[in-house]
């Protein structure tokens, strides 16, 4: 389904990197979209260095214990609308590192311990890979601001009866 | 000032435009690029090799009564390839899909459903029906052994009995 934007977002999206405790490899695919290689300023996304100036958190890594407290102050601190790109599969579902103790396990269970905060997020859009692919983070973008339709729907297959 | 300038431009000249026009041109894929993977259930068997061999759990088995799921969530795969070459059947193939951008979680799902073998004498449901039908194939030329069909509790009751008759004789 395309989403029509909300109307902050018509303009230009400033994007906030928040890393949660990432390898930095994620990272370094963020560098390549904000960089003259893939140069997501053709877009108007620029990076701003305080989530208060953010539209869109781009969120790496799969949140450690240590980090929380922080991350949750910094995704209090950023105004209405609130939307954040999941990036990697550490953010989307804790990764390689799901099952770990020193991690809350990816940004669904954060959206959890968001909500018991009272921190409410108005849109998330989870952008999977290991790292995700510099291109998968710009479709990533362009799904969350509503300019482009999402292409996975779920598949539910029957053995031995083929595809379908 | 003016010729470390010159001196940019000079070096722009000759890299020129390396800025990749990515939604409107292919993107940058190279011959080894892994993606998400596709799982054909038509040849799957069932076997848990690929749940085993997955690093990150992205495979899981979902066991219930009579059905047993494989589950595979994309969004926690790392795409490494592991479950593809350990597969026995060759029913993972890896693609090179990477837009994968959702923003329900549910959409990077796939689920092979498979029907569990019943056992003739307790009932119970205990084994996929293909990897059931393969081991027969393989080990059984011609009839197949009546306890070749029952689950591995009454497999190990029947046996013992029979050996009790043999020696009791
Ligand atoms: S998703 Fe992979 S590359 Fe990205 S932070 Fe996690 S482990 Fe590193
Ligand atoms: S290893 Fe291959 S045959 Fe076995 S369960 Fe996985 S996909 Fe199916
Ligand atoms: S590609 Fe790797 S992480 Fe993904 S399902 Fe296969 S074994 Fe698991």
């Amino acid at each position: 389904m395309r989403v029509r934007p909300p109307k902050a977002l018509r303009k230009s999206i400033w994007v906030f990197h928040l890393n949660t405790g990432s390898c930095n490899a994620c990272d370094i695919e963020i560098l390549d979209v904000l960089t003259p290689f893939m140069d997501a300023e053709r877009f108007g996304v620029k990076l701003v260095a305080s989530p208060r100036h953010a539209d869109v958190a781009l969120l790496t890594g799969p949140i450690t214990r240590e980090t929380l407290p922080k991350v949750v102050n910094a995704l209090k601190a950023m105004p209405r609308p609130r939307l954040v790109l999941a990036i990697g599969a550490c953010a989307v579902g804790g990764g390689i590192w799901h099952d770990s103790y020193s991690v809350i396990g990816g940004f669904p269970r954060l959206k959890k311990i968001l909500e018991e905060n009272g921190v409410i997020i108005d849109r998330v859009v989870y952008v999977p890979g290991c790292p995700a692919r510099p291109e998968a983070i710009i479709y990533g973008l362009a799904v969350l601001i509503g300019l482009l339709k999402k292409k996975v729907k779920k598949e539910v297959k029957e053995a031995g009866k083929g595809e379908g | 000032m003016v010729k470390p300038i010159l001196k940019l431009i000079t070096v722009a000249k000759e890299v020129g435009v390396v800025t990749r026009k990515y939604p409107y041109e292919s993107p940058l894929l190279t011959e080894e690029f892994r993606g998400k993977i596709e799982i054909d259930a038509s040849i799957c068997w069932g076997c848990g090799a690929c749940v085993k061999a997955c690093p990150s759990n992205a495979l899981t088995i979902r066991e219930s009564m009579d059905v047993m799921e494989l589950v595979y969530f994309a969004g926690r795969c790392i795409f490494c390839g592991r479950c593809a070459d350990v597969c026995p059947t060759g029913a993972i193939r890896v693609t090179k899909e990477f837009e994968l951008a959702t923003d329900e979680l549910e959409d990077l799902e796939q689920v092979v459903i498979h029907r569990k073998v019943k056992c003739p004498i307790c009932g119970k449901h205990f084994v996929p029906q293909p990897l059931e039908k393969y081991v027969c194939e393989k080990c059984a030329k011609g009839e197949i052994p009546t306890y070749m069909m029952v689950c591995p509790e009454c497999r190990r009751k029947v046996g013992v009995k029979k050996m009790i008759r043999c020696k009791g004789g």
